[in-house]
């Protein structure tokens, strides 16, 4: 029992130093993103992670003008009745590292693996920084021309596993 | 309220320095020979308060060039640290072991001294510090205070280093005051007065600080659209327009969706604009504007704002010339255009696209323009201005803020007024996953900022709704 514990120990993520979502099995953390944990969609712009819906940079849902919109997917208004106006929406990695770090960040490694019965990619971003955003030494190997992984994103597809 | 506690703070740390070497000293110093007791009396003070207002006035100054924008918490735990200091009596360190030079009492004029020691006692830290006010009081500045608040923190510590020396001099040679000097030099007791007094206005700069900005904020209630001439402020309510001066509180009624500026009243009805003078409500101009979406006033330019299918546009109408529209702006959807807003023949609005926010400001009679803030992160909109401080709100995906700085000066802008993160962040962890990780969690506002309006003495802005309608808005006001 107590060696079925120790493997399960190994295998559960919950204990490990930072595994804190499906896939990611390094301490690196997450990209900042606009509401928590980095999922982005194919271009790297950043999605809500509980549905996948787009977010401006405020973290606010949005329609696809750019609009922030309600739960039920109309317009939030302002007390003219006027939509309220479009905050910016940037690339996590590309632009919204590259601004926090002031130095020139991208994608460049990912890996898929299957998380919660569909497929999952982690996508590693990518800069010239020695120190990763947790505060550790970049990893060097996953990243090319140099540079190293800074912070990890991912993109949920919905092919089954 | 901040200030006035922290002003408070001030002048008690200014107080506490009389029982320095220096202090004492300046007393005897000043007092003899008589005849020049006047004008060391006036010189000391001078220079108390000119060498207060050098050190913190350049320590706001700094902490503001550099962004040192803390939460309120931070001030609160300075604040709570030094009043347990103060309140245990605690020996005071860092300890500065110097004092001014004696010599210059005999090689120099007295008054010419008097007033050179007033320069040093009242920078501070040039001489020996007998309160942990002075330290915290420092940091604070430096960390969260505006320019003007520094000097006004030093005119204070200045007047509380000088008034004990300039008010015990002249009498220190005859009996009360050699009785009052033995006091103060044989009971430690009336330092340590002095230090929990100190303590208190610690205690509580920390609650006012706990207390955050949204307590410096008055409600005035539901309204929106706030817009000021000198002391007049007129918004809107769900049943109309209200009319305040700002010392009153008083209002009278207004046309819904008016807006002030110089001697003019305007508001919209419909498609219709109707300027009239504020004083008597005599009528300027009346004109119709089709897709009419906002306004603004002076006394020389209407601004109106139209939004005709998904394109927003902007023109100026010269009040004397009103037949001949000036085009200002215009933005396809999803672009869209701010509300305008304007001093004399100064524009400012803002435009928000999809990968960038900016507000822009224009001379409307050189026909230029230029770019005041901008952002490809956070949103900046619903500028105002006045006497060339700009007022707008940045939006983050973490913070609401209302900054006002100098028009013309990036990077130098001060939160008046915060708000929590618009917008609802995860765990930034999956469920059953591991909570180590460093993002973070802001709180979600209740309240999204959005209009703005600038006087001489205070900030407005209008409060939405985060979610549900709009017309639960509400007005808030915040002193500068």
């Amino acid at each position: 029992m107590a060696g079925g514990g120790a493997i399960a120990a190994l295998v559960k993520p919950g204990d490990a130093d930072a595994f804190h979502f499906c896939g990611h099995i390094y301490t690196t953390d997450s990209c900042p993103h606009p509401t928590g944990l980095p999922r982005i969609d194919a271009h790297g712009f950043p999605l809500r992670a509980s549905d996948g819906h787009p977010v401006d940079d405020l973290g606010q849902p949005i329609n696809a003008a750019g609009q922030p919109v309600e739960a039920n997917g109309h317009p939030l208004l302002d007390p003219d009745g006027l939509p309220l106006p479009p905050a910016p929406r940037t690339r996590v990695c590309e632009d919204g590292v590259s601004a926090r770090i002031r130095r020139n960040a991208r994608v460049d490694g990912s890996w898929y693996r299957c998380c919660g019965g569909r497929i999952r990619k982690l996508v590693d971003c990518c800069s010239t920084s020695r120190r990763r955003i947790n505060g550790d030494g970049a990893l060097t190997g996953y990243c090319y021309a140099g540079r190293r992984v800074y912070c990890v994103m991912y993109y949920d597809t919905k092919i089954p596993c | 309220m901040l200030i006035a506690t922290l002003l408070a703070v001030a002048f008690t740390a200014g107080l506490a320095g009389t029982w320095s070497p220096c202090g004492f000293s300046a007393i005897e110093t000043i007092s003899n020979p008589r005849r020049h007791v006047v004008a060391s009396s006036a010189a000391f003070a001078v220079g108390g308060v000119a060498g207060g207002a050098a050190t913190f006035g350049v320590l706001a100054l700094v902490g503001t060039a550099t962004h040192a924008t803390p939460g309120p918490t931070v001030v609160a735990v300075i604040a709570a640290i030094a009043a347990v200091a103060e309140t245990r009596g605690l020996a005071v360190l860092p300890q500065v072991r110097r004092q001014v030079p004696e010599h210059w009492r005999r090689a120099l004029p007295l008054p010419l001294a008097a007033g050179l020691y007033g320069v040093l006692l009242g920078l501070g830290f040039t001489t020996f510090v007998y309160t942990f006010a002075l330290w915290a009081l420092a940091v604070v500045v430096f960390l969260a205070a505006a320019p003007v608040t520094g000097l006004l923190v030093g005119v204070a510590f200045g007047v509380g280093r000088a008034l004990p020396v300039v008010l015990i001099a002249p009498f220190a040679h005859q009996r009360p005051g050699r009785s009052l000097l033995d006091v103060m030099a044989q009971r430690p007791k009336t330092l340590r007065v002095v230090r929990l007094t100190a303590a208190a206005c610690l205690l509580a700069v920390m609650v006012e600080s706990l207390a955050g900005s949204a307590s410096a904020a008055t409600n005035l209630g539901l309204g929106t659209d706030p817009s000021v001439t000198g002391t007049t402020v007129v918004w809107t309510t769900p049943t109309g327009g209200v009319r305040r001066q700002e010392d009153t509180t008083t209002t009278t009624s207004v046309p819904a969706h008016a807006s002030v500026g110089g001697s003019l009243l305007a508001w919209r009805e419909g498609t219709a604009v109707h300027v009239v003078r504020l004083a008597d409500m005599s009528p300027v101009l009346d004109l119709d504007v089709p897709g009419l979406t906002a306004i603004a006033v002076s006394d020389t330019w209407l601004v109106v704002r139209t939004r005709v299918g998904a394109i927003d546009e902007l023109r100026g109408l010269k009040l004397a010339s009103p037949d001949t529209p000036v085009p200002i702006a215009r933005a396809a959807a999803p672009t869209t255009l701010g509300r305008p807003a304007l001093e004399n023949e100064l524009l400012v609005y803002s435009v928000a696209a999809r990968r960038v926010s900016s507000i822009m400001a224009v001379d409307l009679a050189a026909g230029t323009r230029r770019v005041a803030r901008r952002s490809t992160s956070a949103l900046l909109t619903n500028p105002a201005v006045l006497g060339g401080d700009l007022v707008y709100d940045r939006l983050t995906s973490a913070q609401q803020l209302l900054q006002v700085g100098p028009l013309d000066r990036k990077g130098a802008d001060q939160v008046v007024y915060k708000l929590a993160a618009p917008s609802v962040h995860d765990a930034g962890h999956e469920h059953d996953y591991s909570h180590h990780t460093r993002t973070k969690r802001p709180r979600t506002a209740k309240w999204r900022l959005w209009t703005t309006a600038l006087s001489e003495r205070n900030v407005y802005v209008t409060l939405l709704p985060r979610v549900g309608a709009a017309g639960g808005a509400q007005l808030v006001s915040v002193p500068r």
